[in-house]
């Protein structure tokens, strides 16, 4: 395929100029006639407690104020703000049970931030001022952070549902023993010369993407509610709002804005309900509720933190016998996506090594935290730095070089990928981790930082992974998309697909583009609003790119065979014997016959009739092509992270040197784009691994939702980088090309866990890999 | 609340306002002269997102000023870079070295690098690192915006532009 024209180039963004001179228009930005500002009032006291008194009417008392609401003024419905119950099956969705828990505003605090009542005013201020008159008094109940605590028999149930505060285990139908495995763990163990077995904790990192929730609602006056948000996932938060709200999805419109990262905390509805439903109570009326920083935190879902447990068994020649885990996370306070990850955190596991037996469970426990959902990776990061980890301390036991040991054992083509009955059909991990050792010098410095003493030392460590390409068959995974060929040639594709600043709108046109065989230039993208757009299921699972990228592909052939088969009839030829060029189309071997596309265009919109012969001129009819794409799998990518670090044995402090990333990406259609992804999941991966996590004091009261007092790694922190596109085209893909927007999160956090393990000797098992901790082993070694 | 009359002189255009003692600058850019291109990423000076350039090249957080205290300045944002129809050398960079990527960030960003190749027209990878310590990106690792501000450091000191491009 080196006859590619616009694939595999780096054409200009479609959306970087509106973003460098600020002129992209994110939900904040966008101005209506007659505009109200809600706020919501949230509970910042307690996170558990029951509201035991609410007096909302000092402040429907203040200036500007239109109306203020509480618990039974809006909708008494209960919602789950995860999408995941509509991207599974009925029969799957039966086995969760009821998991509709959260409520617009409540009158039982389950978190810090939980929401109690609002204010509408005609102003951000006086609806900030007002909602400081609202005065709550609450009866405080104890609170539970950990699972260990919310199981204790005698915890207050969060759901009576859902007994011992068990929010999600691997449901027993579908996952026998609840556990989803192959082979008889407990006896391949027997067989295993050397057991390594440990508990990790994983922590509660946050997406910080740099747009805080904004929305706006109006209830409009053809009683249709509007909602502008910079959802990941507009088809489907439309059909969410259209449940909540009783109304057909028609009367849902969702408006896309521009968006300011996502990393997954946009992967649902977040302020979605709060907002519509304040617009609901002042029909005609625009609403716009703003986020802060602080407020954005505890309201969107987090990475799920908790407890994760694993034994793995090796044969004295390495052979991986049997691995066994289980990760315990603490869900938050509510259920949302509790299923997912707890699912996919083992599924990764899964598909990594060859073990000849393996048995992961997963269980989610309501906690008084704030919610846990999407997060870049999706349990892929959890699982890597500990399964990363045990794989180390297993090989260190044996004493073989961590990079051999994974070249021969992990899955590879014909193996069960992450679904255990769907096989991975292209794999160049081997080649990953080639020409990652290569590009940092793995075995001279292994060699090289063995047995060192004194203060600062170094160490090298690497990681592997694999992850997916949409979540089928698991979930739906289904894009339409059509495209419309305008009388100049030119070529509009309608779909859903958002752009979270990932780079899709821009891939996809480069797909749409050379498919059709028109340059970049003829191609626009419009992905506006729900009403107008088919299908999507949403930006998840590194799915934009494969997914719809298949279905602009998809669209874009019909609309180049209706324009072929036009010339055709044309040119009085078969369609066999013609090519294209520069958008004309040429009978091969006679250079004299041809017909533009332009014509061809033109005569399907402008047709008269001849007046004389009443006969029409060419052929009538605008081309559409249309496609409504499922995916034929999920063309799993693998990447391999080696990390280099140095450690100050006195303070704990740890550098991260140099991170080299390696990605089996399929096929690069735009390289800077891949590129970018993989910068910046590295920097997220290393923040994993070193600095981040979300602090609650003993009262559930969160001590660092802001940029303050969390710490992410800033330009001087982060290494030299080296970035390696391997290109070995996926037979499933469009131009082969594999989902490159979660990867880069998660090799580098196993790989600086493991490069410290080379520096000090010692495995840290809580995450992130704080300067204390690493102190604390230390002295625990001595 | 005590209101204050001021005038500011916004990419240079001369504009009047009243604004309260507590007004901050971002907010009276954004909610009362729709200068939406200034961004809230925090309101707390951590993340950089409202990043504006004061009386030429001195960048400044717009949530951390008062606007009442900016009366009679001149301020520059992301929507006044460009001359005739061309962008800023800045602006060009970023978008050739693939910097961008949501765009939030992007306008405090490139107001942040023309005012640090003010002070310093060609700086070492480590001087532009730290001098971005204060804008907050969470998309591109940093890597492609440091390459982005080394080849606007060799458009600006080869071509003679002053960093606002007059």
């Amino acid at each position: 395929m080196n006859d590619l024209s616009v694939v595999g180039k780096r054409v200009e963004r479609v959306d970087v100029r509106a973003k460098v001179t600020g002129g992209a228009l994110y939900a904040a930005d966008v101005q209506m006639a007659g505009m109200l500002y809600g706020k919501i009032v949230r509970c910042y006291d307690y996170a558990h407690a029951k509201v035991t008194g609410l007096d909302l009417s000092k402040a429907a008392q203040c200036k500007g104020v239109i109306k203020v609401l509480g618990p039974k003024d809006v909708t008494q419905k209960e919602y789950n703000g995860s999408v995941l119950d509509m991207m599974v099956s009925a029969d799957m969705r039966g086995m969760l049970g009821d998991i509709d828990d959260q409520s617009i505003f409540t009158d039982l605090v389950k978190h810090y931030g939980d929401a109690i009542a609002a204010v509408i005013a005609t102003s951000e201020e006086a609806a900030e001022r007002a909602a400081e008159k609202i005065i709550v008094t609450y009866e405080e109940l104890p609170v539970y952070l950990t699972a260990q605590a919310a199981r204790q028999p005698d915890a207050v149930q969060f759901r009576p549902e859902k007994p011992g505060n068990l929010a999600f285990q691997l449901p027993e139908m579908a996952f026998p023993d609840n556990a989803y495995a192959w082979g008889e763990v407990d006896k391949s163990f027997e067989e295993a010369d050397i057991i390594v077995e440990d508990t990790f904790y994983v922590p509660k990192q946050k997406q910080c993407q740099m747009e805080p929730g904004a929305y706006i609602a109006l209830y409009d006056d053809q009683e249709r509610l509007n909602c502008w948000t910079s959802t990941q996932m507009p088809k489907l938060v439309q059909k969410k709002l259209a449940n909540l709200f009783e109304l057909p999805m028609t009367r849902v419109k969702i408006n896309m804005t521009v968006i300011g990262g996502g990393f997954g905390a946009r992967l649902g509805m977040v302020l979605e309900p709060e907002t519509c439903a304040l617009a609901m109570a002042v029909p005609g009326r625009p609403v716009k509720v703003l986020s802060t920083r602080e407020e954005d935190w505890v309201t969107s879902p987090s990475r799920h933190p908790g407890k994760y447990w694993m034994k793995m068994g090796f044969k004295k020649d390495g052979t991986p016998v049997a691995c066994d885990a289980k990760f315990e996370n603490y869900k938050g306070a509510y259920y949302m996506d509790a299923s997912g990850t707890a699912f996919t955190t083992g599924a990764w596991l899964g598909g990594m090594y060859k073990f000849d037996s393996l048995r992961y469970r997963g269980e989610s426990y309501y906690t008084n935290q704030s919610v846990c959902g999407a997060f870049r990776g999706y349990g892929n990061p959890q699982t890597n730095f500990v399964m990363e980890q045990m794989v180390d301390r297993g090989c260190a036991a044996l004493g073989v070089d961590p990079i051999e040991w994974r070249k021969k054992w992990h899955k590879t083509i014909g193996d069960d990928g992450w679904c255990i009955g769907v096989p991975y059909n292209s794999c160049a991990l081997d080649e990953c981790l080639d020409r990652a050792a290569k590009a940092i010098g793995w075995t001279e410095k292994r060699a090289k930082y063995k047995n060192q003493t004194g203060t600062i030392r170094r160490g090298i460590g690497v990681s592997v992974m694999n992850h997916t390409s949409g979540a089928m068959p698991m979930l739906l995974e289904h894009t339409v998309c059509d495209a419309l060929l305008h009388q100049d040639a030119t070529v509009t594709l309608n779909l859903a697909c958002s752009d979270m600043g990932q780079g899709s709108h821009t891939t996809l046109r480069q797909v749409a583009a050379e498919t059709l065989g028109f340059p970049y230039a003829d191609v626009h993208i419009a992905a506006g609003d729900t009403d107008a757009a088919g299908f999507d299921i949403g930006a998840h699972a590194s799915r934009t790119l494969y997914v719809g990228g298949g279905a602009v592909k998809q669209a874009c052939e019909d609309v180049r065979k209706q324009i072929f088969d036009r010339a055709a009839l044309e040119l009085a030829e078969p369609v066999d014997n013609l090519y294209m060029e520069d958008k004309i189309i040429h009978v091969k071997g006679a250079s004299n016959k041809s017909i533009s596309v332009q014509t061809i265009a033109d005569q399907g919109v402008n047709n008269f009739m001849n007046p004389e012969t009443g006969e029409l001129i060419g052929q009538p009819g605008q081309i559409q092509g249309y496609a409504s794409f499922f995916p034929p799998h999920n063309a799993p990518p693998f990447g391999a992270s080696i990390a280099e670090v140095e450690v100050d044995m006195e303070t704990g402090e740890v550098k991260v040197i140099e991170l080299v990333n390696a990605h089996d990406i399929g096929r690069a259609i735009h390289p800077g784009i891949v590129e970018g992804q993989m910068d910046g999941g590295a920097q997220q991966g290393l923040g994993m691994a070193l600095t981040e996590e979300t602090y609650y004091d003993e009262k559930g009261i969160c001590l660092n939702n802001s940029f303050t007092d969390y710490k992410m790694l800033g330009p001087s922190d982060m290494p030299k980088m080296t970035n390696i596109l391997v290109e070995n085209p996926d037979p499933t893909g469009p131009f082969g090309a594999k989902g490159v927007g979660e990867a880069g999160i998660v090799p580098p956090v196993g790989a600086t866990a493991n490069a410290i393990f080379n520096a000090i000797g010692i495995q840290i098992l809580d995450a992130p890999i704080t300067p204390e901790k690493i102190l604390k082993a230390l002295a625990e070694k001595k | 609340m005590k209101k204050h009359a001021i005038t500011l002189m916004v990419n240079g255009e001369e504009r009047d306002l009243i604004v309260s003692s507590n007004r901050t600058l971002l907010d009276a850019l954004r909610d009362d002269l729709g200068y939406t291109d200034t961004k809230y990423g925090c309101g707390t000076g951590e993340c950089g997102a409202c990043t504006i350039l004061v009386d030429g090249m001195t960048s400044i957080n717009g949530c951390l000023t008062l606007a009442a205290t900016m009366n009679g300045k001149s301020i520059t944002t992301a929507a006044g870079l460009a001359r005739n129809g061309h962008l800023h050398p800045v602006q060009e960079a970023f978008i050739e070295n693939d910097a961008i990527q949501c765009g939030f960030c992007t306008p405090g960003m490139v107001l942040k690098t023309i005012s640090l190749l003010d002070e310093n027209p060609t700086p070492t990878e480590a001087e532009i690192r730290h001098g971005l310590e204060g804008n907050i990106c969470r998309c591109t690792g940093y890597t492609k915006i440091v390459e982005a501000v080394q080849d606007a450091s060799r458009r600006i000191s080869g071509s003679n532009t002053s960093a606002i491009g007059e």
